[in-house]
């Protein structure tokens, strides 16, 4: 009896292109021939990152990887590796991908077939707070490779062909970012990598840190040969003690081993890494004023020129990125910055990792090629919406992105287009929304976090945002007044273009994309006083309907006694004394009470 | 002269070395999640579980190893079974009760409880 195999089939854009379905009909029927079809299963995955040889698949277990296939050579893979068990040699393809590995473990698993693994590709498949574990999986090569073979000037070349953009929220290019850090002739230059994670909901960088410390560190180090700097901080909240207590050991196991300190690996580079603790204010995660916070004053941002690379920390040249940017640095240097930029989209190259929380079924953290779908990401990742709800709305970018409707459930993940449908990229926050919520509401939710968190320093901020909360809170209410709309967009443009930092800047974006993408809700608060999803309570109304056979529960539910009504006959709801908070129509077995 | 390559590929030995001196050869390698979201929910006491019953219990072809978060977080505690040759058997929401059944039969006698896997 053969054992059990999983194929996984490349479903990607070139391997498409170059006749993968042939393969998937081929493998189909190969397997009803030998009657297999229950021992083997097909796992349709996203681009493996072998385009150059596609159409790709890989066998399950060993994850061995067969490239330029053609249906012609399905019938001898099936009866030679999975009848026999033996591979067949002359269509393997050798590539000894970092990422590979995570597939060997997950791969057949749907949730994880389809994703694309580079800064998670270690996160559940090597234990983080053994070095050894990393080293085993090649860890440390690249900044052995880029010290051994290049010079600075190589790596930032690399970086730069790559195409990788900071994963922090703005999308800038990375290697521009660090050219400009190399040219600056100082004594001194540091380098920072931002693991404040401020965004609501957001736990991407977390759990980078917590699944695999050292990819984090080796990025930097090789950033730091790259730019010629010599110290470097991790800007990390206070709130994360876990992956605090991982990121030590880490750092002090690699200075043991000679990957931090003096004259790194035999080389004449010096380097070493410190740890700031953040007290979680999210106006930190901004550079400036995470630069600020690093130098002992209060977390407040500056303008901008100079810019960090000129000017930074203790104003000299100082290179800032992102927890997942470094992590994508040591497979940008084994892997190839040509490889790299082959995945993805035009101008947005590699993966990004997103946090998908919300209402869908398989909540998690993914890490997707750049160019999926949304509607991939929702429905063949995600699951779907839950309870046979319909979807509404997703938000990306956190307090600093927007919500996309239905029609825009195509558009690709890329900085670009995420951008032109009304959102930002962010940092990988995803959320998404079902018929019960209301996008009043949520613009409200994000907007009361950001008006918070506003640092008061400039006026367009700390005033506008207030106004426009009181806006919102009171369409919310039911005290929407005519104009309203108009009024929030007008203070939402300004607020926009006269803040001083990115928090002010994108603060009113929540509300302004679900004006553009949900008006008719807006109209309805205001005009009709009413709330379709049942989410404002102030706007929501409960009735008893003829359905109901009087069985006394919602009765006894009702925490103000507003119910009325004898056994087995039908109830009702004393408008005056109810309080709307929903208990009746959540705790009624016979759909009897209706909201309005 | 030694370059760093030449010293990593040789730390990378060493490491190996290490890491299957403790037993990664055993037949059965064990992933417990400790991440922060595993931890918050329960893995703590799952790991536990495991390493009781290999100390007390003798399970010495057995290599038990903490890991990251996967990603799976309504699944979490998250637990793999790897062996050599077989596709990798992941468990979702495990309990104590449920490690103390995947070590009597998973681990001691082979059967992985098929009812109880991620898909
Ligand atoms: C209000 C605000 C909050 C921010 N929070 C973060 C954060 O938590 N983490 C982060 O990496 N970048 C954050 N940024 C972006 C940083 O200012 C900076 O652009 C980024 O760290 C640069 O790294 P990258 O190029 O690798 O993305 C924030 C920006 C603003 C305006
Ligand atoms: S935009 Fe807001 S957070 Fe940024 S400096 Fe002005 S007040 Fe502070
Ligand atoms: S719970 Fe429903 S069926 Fe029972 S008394 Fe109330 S409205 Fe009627
Ligand atoms: S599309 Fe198949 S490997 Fe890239």
């Amino acid at each position: 009896m053969p054992r059990k195999y999983v194929i996984t089939l490349c479903d990607g854009p070139t391997c498409i292109h170059k006749r993968s379905k042939e393969l998937e009909t081929a493998i189909e029927t190969e397997l009803a021939r030998h009657e297999l079809s229950g021992r083997v299963s097909i796992n349709l995955s996203g681009c493996l990152g072998m385009c150059a040889k596609g159409p790709v698949m890989a066998v399950n277990p060993q994850y061995t990887v067969y490239g330029n296939v053609t249906a012609d050579d399905i019938p001898e893979i099936i009866s030679s590796h999975i009848l026999k068990n033996k591979p067949v040699a002359r269509l393997c393809i050798d590539e000894d991908h970092l990422y590979n590995r995570f597939f060997r473990v997950f791969g057949d698993v749907n949730f994880f077939g389809k994703q694309m693994r580079i800064v998670l590709r270690n996160c559940g498949i090597i234990d983080p707070e053994n070095i050894d574990d990393y080293l085993s999986v090649r860890g440390y090569e690249a900044l052995a490779k880029v010290l051994t073979e290049m010079k600075p000037a190589d790596v930032i070349t690399q970086v730069k062909i790559s195409g990788l953009r900071g994963r922090g929220g703005a999308g800038f290019p990375t290697g521009i970012k660090w050219e400009l850090t190399a040219r600056q002739k100082t004594d001194e230059k540091f380098l920072i990598c931002n693991a404040d994670e401020g965004d609501p909901g957001a736990f991407m960088d977390r759990s980078t840190i917590e699944g695999d410390p050292h990819t984090v560190l080796e990025g930097m180090i090789i950033g730091a040969y790259a730019v010629g700097a010599t110290k470097g901080f991790i800007y990390i909240r206070a709130e994360y003690p876990l992956a605090i207590r991982r990121l030590e050991k880490a750092i002090a196991d690699a200075r043991r081993e000679g990957f931090l300190g003096e004259n790194i690996l035999g080389s004449d580079f010096s380097f070493d890494i410190e740890i700031r603790l953040g007290a979680g204010a999210f106006v930190c995660g901004e550079e400036t004023a995470l630069i600020h916070s690093i130098e002992g004053h209060r977390g407040m941002p500056r303008p901008r020129p100079p810019y960090p690379s000129v000017q930074g920390l203790f104003d000299k040249p100082t290179l800032i990125n992102n927890v997942e940017t470094w992590a994508n640095i040591p497979v940008i240097i084994l892997d190839g910055a040509e490889w790299f930029s082959s995945i993805g989209t035009e101008k947005s190259k590699g993966t990004k990792v997103f946090a998908l929380a919300g209402k869908i079924k398989n909540t998690g953290l993914i890490e997707v090629p750049m160019g999926m779908t949304l509607r991939s990401i929702i429905y063949d990742i995600g699951g779907g919406i839950p309870n046979n709800k319909k979807f509404k709305a997703l938000q990306t970018g956190g307090p600093s992105g927007g919500c996309l409707s239905e029609d825009y459930l195509d558009t690709k993940i890329d900085y670009e287009s995420l951008a032109a449908a009304g959102s930002i990229m962010g940092s990988g926050g995803m959320i998404v929304m079902d018929e019960d919520s209301c996008m009043v509401n949520i613009a409200r939710f994000f907007l009361e976090f950001t008006q918070n968190e506003s640092c008061g320093k400039c006026t367009p901020c700390r005033e506008g945002t207030k106004r426009m909360l009181e806006i919102l809170t009171r369409i919310t209410e039911g005290k929407g007044q005519e104009g309203d709309i108009e009024r929030l967009e007008r203070l939402g443009n300004l607020i926009k273009k006269a803040s001083l930092c990115g928090l002010g800047q994108s603060a009113p974006n929540p509300v302004l994309s679900t004006i553009k993408n949900f008006r008719s809700e807006y109209e309805d608060h205001i005009k009709l006083k009413k709330c379709r999803a049942g989410a404002c309570t102030a706007l929501t109304g409960y009735e008893i309907t003829d359905k109901c056979v009087g069985c006394t529960a919602c009765k006894k539910a009702c925490p103000v006694g507003a119910i009325t009504g004898n056994p087995k006959s039908l109830h009702l709801i004393d408008q005056g004394k109810c309080v709307r908070c929903g208990l009746c129509f959540d705790t009624c077995k016979f759909s009897a009470i209706k909201r309005s | 002269m030694t370059t760093p390559l030449d010293t990593i590929k040789k730390k990378r030995a060493e490491a190996i070395n290490r890491i299957l001196s403790k037993g990664y050869l055993s037949t059965k390698r064990v992933y417990v999640g400790m991440a922060t979201c595993e931890i918050a929910a329960g893995s703590k006491d799952v790991m536990e579980v495991f390493e009781s019953a290999i100390k007390k219990e003798g399970l010495t072809d057995v290599y038990l190893s903490q890991k990251g978060c996967a990603g799976r977080c309504n699944l979490e505690p998250t637990v793999e079974v790897v062996e050599e040759g077989k596709i990798p058997i992941k468990y979702g929401k495990v309990t104590r009760e449920m490690a103390r059944q995947i070590i009597d039969q998973h681990l001691k006698k082979g059967e992985a409880i098929k009812e109880w896997t991620i898909k």
